[in-house]
C-alpha cells in the first residue's frame, strides 16, 4: 500500500464522517419541531407528516453528496 | 465508478443496460394505462379503481402545492415524472437487478437522472415565460438589482441537486446492497432493500414536489 493509497484511504474516511454531522443535526432538530407541532395540534398531523419527509429528504441529500464523493474516491484507490 | 457496459449502438449512440430497462418500464407503463382505459365503466371494476385512486391522490397532492387549476395545467408531466422515477426505483429491487447486463434500473446512473432533472428545468423556464413573458426575466432582478447574480446560480443549481440528489440515493442504496451480498449472501442485504422501497418512494415524491413548487413559484406574481 503506498502512499497514495493511504491518503485516500484517510480522505475517504474523513469525508463520510464530516459529511454526516450537519445534516444528522438538522434533521433531528426538524423532527423535534415536527413532533412538537404534532402534540400541539393532532388534526394536521397529516401535512406535518408530509413536509417533515420532505425535508429529511433535503437534508439527506447533502450527506448523499458526501458519499458520492466517497465513493468517486474509492474507485481511484 | 466504473463505465456501463455498452450493449450495442443505434445511429452511432450506445445504448447501455439503464437504456434498455427504461424501454422496459416504459413499455410496462404503457400497457398498464392503456389496458385500465380500455373500458371505462361508470362502475370502475379493480383495476380501474387502483389506477382512478392513484391518479386522483396525485392531483390532490398536486394540488395542495400549485391550486387546483395549475395542478391540471401541469399534470401530465409532474405525474409521469412521479410514477416513472418510482418505479425506476423500485426495479434495482427486482431479482437480477444489477447484475444481468441488460436489466439495471435506470435512475442508477447519472445519465438519466441528469436528463430528468434537465427536462424539470426547461419545464420550469417555459412555464416562467407562458405566464409572464418577459416579466418572467425581470424577476430575477426582484427584490434588488444586484440580487441577479444570485437568482441565476440559484436557478442554475437546481437541476444539479436535483439530479444528485436521486442518483446518489438510489445508486448509493445498489452499492451498499452489493456490498451486503458480498458479506452475507440471501439475508444481509433484506434491511437494505426494505430501506429501499421507502427511499424510493421518498426520493419519487421529492423530485416530483420539487419540480411542482419551482413551477408554481416560476409563474407566482411578484412578491
Amino acid at each position: 500500500m503506498n502512499m497514495t493509497s493511504a491518503i485516500i484511504a484517510l480522505a475517504v474516511a474523513l469525508v463520510m464522517g464530516i459529511a454526516t454531522i450537519g445534516p444528522a443535526l438538522g434533521q433531528g432538530t426538524a423532527s423535534a419541531k415536527a413532533m412538537e407541532g404534532i402534540a400541539r395540534q393532532p388534526e394536521v398531523a397529516g401535512e406535518l407528516r408530509t413536509t417533515l419527509i420532505i425535508a429529511l429528504a433535503f437534508m439527506e441529500a447533502l450527506t448523499i453528496y458526501g458519499l458520492l464523493i466517497a465513493f468517486m474516491l474509492l474507485a481511484k484507490m | 465508478m466504473e463505465k456501463a457496459k455498452v450493449l450495442f449502438s443505434i445511429f452511432g449512440l450506445d445504448v447501455t443496460g439503464h437504456v434498455t430497462t427504461m424501454w422496459g418500464i416504459m413499455l410496462f407503463m404503457l400497457l398498464v394505462f392503456v389496458v385500465a382505459t380500455r373500458k371505462l365503466d361508470k362502475v370502475p371494476g379493480r383495476f380501474q379503481c387502483l389506477i382512478e385512486f392513484t391518479v386522483e391522490g396525485l392531483l390532490n397532492f398536486f394540488s395542495g402545492i400549485m391550486g387546483r387549476e395549475q395542478a391540471r395545467r401541469y399534470f401530465p408531466l409532474l405525474a409521469t415524472l412521479f410514477l416513472f422515477i418510482l418505479i425506476s426505483n423500485w426495479s434495482g429491487l427486482l431479482p437480477f437487478a444489477g447484475h444481468v447486463d441488460g436489466f439495471k434500473p435506470p435512475t442508477s446512473t447519472l445519465s438519466v437522472t441528469a436528463g430528468l432533472a434537465i427536462i424539470a428545468f426547461v419545464a420550469t423556464q417555459i412555464a416562467g415565460f407562458r405566464e409572464k413573458g418577459f416579466g418572467y426575466l425581470k424577476s430575477f432582478f426582484q427584490p434588488f438589482f444586484l440580487m441577479f447574480p444570485l437568482n441565476l446560480i440559484e436557478e442554475l443549481v437546481r437541476p444539479l441537486s436535483l439530479s444528485l440528489r436521486l442518483f446518489g440515493n438510489i445508486f448509493g442504496e445498489e452499492m451498499v446492497v452489493v456490498v451486503l451480498l458480498g458479506m452475507a449472501p440471501y439475508f444481509a442485504p433484506i434491511p437494505m432493500q426494505l430501506l429501499g422501497i421507502l427511499f424510493g418512494f421518498i426520493q419519487a415524491l421529492v423530485f416530483t414536489t420539487l419540480t411542482a413548487i419551482y413551477i408554481s413559484s416560476a409563474t407566482a406574481d411578484a412578491h
